[in-house]
């Protein structure tokens, strides 16, 4: 016999979470990418590391995990656990202050 | 901490707060967006890095290897004194001094920061810069939009 081809029921559960209240972070967030102050803050960001050289940085060390590893056995997946640890620690501390200035001051100016 | 419970009540309970709970409140919140505005740019390097390496745009890393070797062999040659005895190139100079055939410096590349052999410096920054006689290839996203054969 074959197996049945019914559809499994749709969970309930996604019903639920429409009834749910947005948090504190989703407000903002919508509020940050409505205004377009998102797309400024992570334009503001990526211009800064690359100032710095954060972003050489990090390409260097994709290089040389691609040497190694060759370069069609590579996946995204690989770059990105690769960098993560190393591009947070790696980021320098002016360039962090810097947006979370401005990330504060747009908090300031639309909570109140 | 917020889920589920925040209410435009609750907004506006948090938001007339004192002054120091909302600045902590700030300062949590903007370092959260901070973090997920650098994951999603490292994420955006990692695909680069990605397709560079996929599509072999970065100047060849067999080239790389077979200089790495070469460079090796370089210093392995200046290293072994048998060498100069048997030179035949080899020259006294009006000091009375002689030089090997590979000069020996070695020195850190001001292009990539690699540590190369004088002798063999200019095969490596005909790569390092962008190959002499074959075209370079650019890794970039906008110039390749823009195709080299527009030249």
């Amino acid at each position: 016999m074959r197996a049945s081809i019914k559809r499994p029921p749709t969970p309930d559960a996604e019903e639920e979470d429409e009834d749910r209240e947005p948090t504190l972070e989703e407000i903002i967030n919508i509020k940050l990418i409505e205004s377009g102050e998102k797309e400024r803050l992570k334009e503001l960001l990526r211009e800064r590391l690359n100032e710095c050289g954060w972003k050489d940085e990090m390409k260097s060390l994709c290089r040389s995990f691609t040497r190694k590893k060759g370069r069609n056995n590579v996946t995204v997946d690989d770059l990105v656990h690769l960098i993560t640890p190393k591009g947070r620690a790696a980021v320098p501390d002016s360039v962090k202050a810097e947006l979370l200035q401005r990330i504060r001051s747009f908090l300031h100016s639309t909570a109140l | 901490m917020y889920a589920n419970q925040v209410r435009n009540t609750d907004c506006r309970r948090i938001m007339s707060a004192p002054d120091d709970n909302i600045t902590s409140d700030h300062t949590q919140l903007a370092s959260h967006f901070f973090g997920e505005l650098l994951d999603s740019v490292i994420m955006d390097v990692a695909s680069e890095c990605h397709r560079i390496a996929r599509l072999g745009l970065d100047r060849n890393l067999d080239d790389e290897e077979e200089e790495l070797r070469l460079s090796a062999e370089a210093r392995a040659r200046i290293a072994d004194p048998s060498n100069s005895e048997v030179n035949s190139k080899y020259v006294v100079d009006i000091f009375g001094q002689t030089h090997p055939a590979v000069a020996a410096e070695i020195f850190d590349c001001m292009n990539c920061g690699r540590s190369i052999v004088a002798g063999r410096f200019a095969p490596h920054l005909e790569k390092c810069m962008g190959k002499g006689r074959k075209a370079r290839v650019k890794a970039t996203r906008s110039s390749t939009a823009a195709a080299a054969h527009n030249r």
